[in-house]
């Protein structure tokens, strides 16, 4: 494993924003992304811990890289990461309760989760810690921002709230607003993360992947 | 030093079992010093939705409220009695009755005809909450009660006005994972004020509390129903079915010795 070619800090935690965001792009932790954005509280604090498992584990991963034996590797970065995720739950247990049972299993199933494994796997590994835990931190924010982004939609238009504030005031609390009742269902998160993808990738064309087929052939 | 071929067969042994060691000292050493701090948060918890039916607002902090106003005991649920000589008495303002429910020699199996809350046991005993007032007179018992709704175990506290016996006071759910905006509505303080009032029994002393579809406003069903939550049907019918099981069933014991002054004395 040669270090041939490190990636610039800033590369390594701006691509994975936009240009290579793990959910829009990569199309990796979408179960989660699912389950934890009917409310922006939630995703904050999901994207917050993701955040914080993608940017230690990347850079506990990359420290460590040398001596990690390459037929057990899956398993010792799996050690790792799971170590960091009891900590970021226990943690939040102790420090934010109400939170921690609104997120329940979804905590604990970061482990899961494919973006984390995905970067320690696919650059963690490769690369010195640096770099590494920028781009965990860059990986980690993009999925918060995506997180954040259907949160807010669903939660305006499907409580009338954004951060437990009243935005729209609903029919059920007094208000004019009749919310609508598919956006707090998971299955809506996706028609957000497939609107997000779309728009995404008609500002920035370059992100678009080839046709898969020729527009010019004859049979066509 | 030994070099170590990290690739040998040994070498991966060695580095698993040190990873293994590390993060393991890892995380039990977050375990342990965040238990304090876990345990408070629950306690402070418990406090809070203990409050929020007892009647009382909370003035400074919730631990002083809770002291001023909350008095614990355990209630032995079929005999209708308490009980606060079964356990130590620190045991009893958080006895955690939800897992205690699942050991066979703390809980009482129940008969399949009677579990409408979809539960199958009860523990033995369940913590219940005198509130009183400056004057050290209870004004609210607060019963926990809790049961399957449409996807999850809702968790609640329900206050009883102690001189009847029979009258709801109050009613809070503080865990449950209900659709937000639809079953979630259940935490919605508009739809918990829909139960101040309502009687449990009716006179001949059956039950009659219910959750319903069209619930009667005006005729002689106005004291005992109030409506279901709109969109979320199977979730108010788990809400009915739990508070028939306890409020119905469970706690009927209860309620009898407390209306007949056995309880308060």
């Amino acid at each position: 494993m040669s270090d041939a070619k490190i990636p610039g800090l800033k590369e390594s935690f701006l691509e994975p924003l936009i240009a290579n965001n793990p959910v829009m792009i990569q199309v990796l932790g979408i179960c989660s992304s699912l389950a934890v954005t009917s409310s922006m509280k939630t995703a904050f604090v999901m994207g917050l811990s993701v955040t914080a498992v993608t940017a230690i584990s990347n850079l506990a991963v990359s420290c460590v890289r040398n001596f990690i034996p390459g037929s057990v590797r899956i398993i010792a970065q799996m050690t790792i990461i799971a170590s960091l995720v009891i900590i970021v739950d226990q943690i939040l247990r102790a420090f934010a309760y109400d939170l921690s049972k609104q997120l329940s299993v979804y905590v604990g199933l970061i482990i899961t989760n494919c973006i984390v494994m995905g970067r320690t796997e696919g650059f963690a590994l490769k690369y010195p810690p640096l770099p590494s835990l920028m781009d965990g931190l860059g990986n980690g924010i993009g999925y918060s921002l995506v997180l954040c982004i259907v949160a807010t939609i669903r939660e305006i238009f499907g409580s009338g709230t954004w951060f437990g504030m009243t935005i729209l005031p609903t029919v059920n609390n007094g208000g004019w607003y009749v919310p609508c009742g598919l956006l707090v269902m998971p299955p809506c998160a996706f028609f957000l993360v497939g609107g997000l993808i779309w728009l995404v990738k008609c500002f920035r064309k370059d992100l678009q992947e080839p046709l898969e087929y020729d527009t010019h052939r004859e049979d066509y | 030093m030994l070099k170590l071929n990290k690739d040998s067969v040994l070498g991966t042994f060695v580095i698993i079992i040190s990873f293994c060691l590390v993060c393991s000292v890892l995380v039990s050493s977050a375990v342990v010093a965040l238990d304090p701090f876990k345990v408070a948060a629950i306690a402070n918890d418990r406090q809070v939705n203990i409050l929020k039916v007892s009647g009382f607002d909370v003035e400074g902090s919730v631990a002083d409220t809770y002291a001023k106003h909350i008095e614990a005991h355990l209630l032995d649920v079929d005999a209708g009695v308490l009980a606060d000589d079964a356990v130590n008495a620190s045991e009893i303002d958080g006895y955690n009755f939800a897992s205690l429910a699942k050991k066979p020699e703390t809980s009482v199996a129940i008969a399949a005809d009677h579990d409408r809350a979809g539960i199958r046991s009860h523990s033995k005993y369940m913590p219940i909450y005198f509130s009183k007032d400056e004057n050290g007179n209870v004004v609210r018992v607060i019963l926990p009660f809790y049961g399957q709704a449409l996807w999850s175990t809702v968790y609640g506290y329900v206050a009883i006005d102690p001189v009847d016996g029979n009258t709801i006071k109050a009613v809070t759910f503080y865990s449950h994972g209900e659709t937000p905006g639809l079953g979630g509505e259940i935490e919605n303080p508009r739809w918990q004020a829909f139960w101040v009032d309502k009687k449990i029994n009716d006179a001949t002393g059956a039950y009659k509390f219910r959750i319903t579809k069209n619930a009667d406003h005006q005729g002689e069903g106005k004291d005992f129903e109030i409506d279901a939550l709109s969109g979320a049907t199977l979730t108010s019918n788990g809400v009915n079915n739990t508070a028939a099981y306890w409020l119905g069933d469970a706690y009927q014991p209860f309620l009898k010795n407390l209306i007949k002054g056995e309880i308060i004395k």
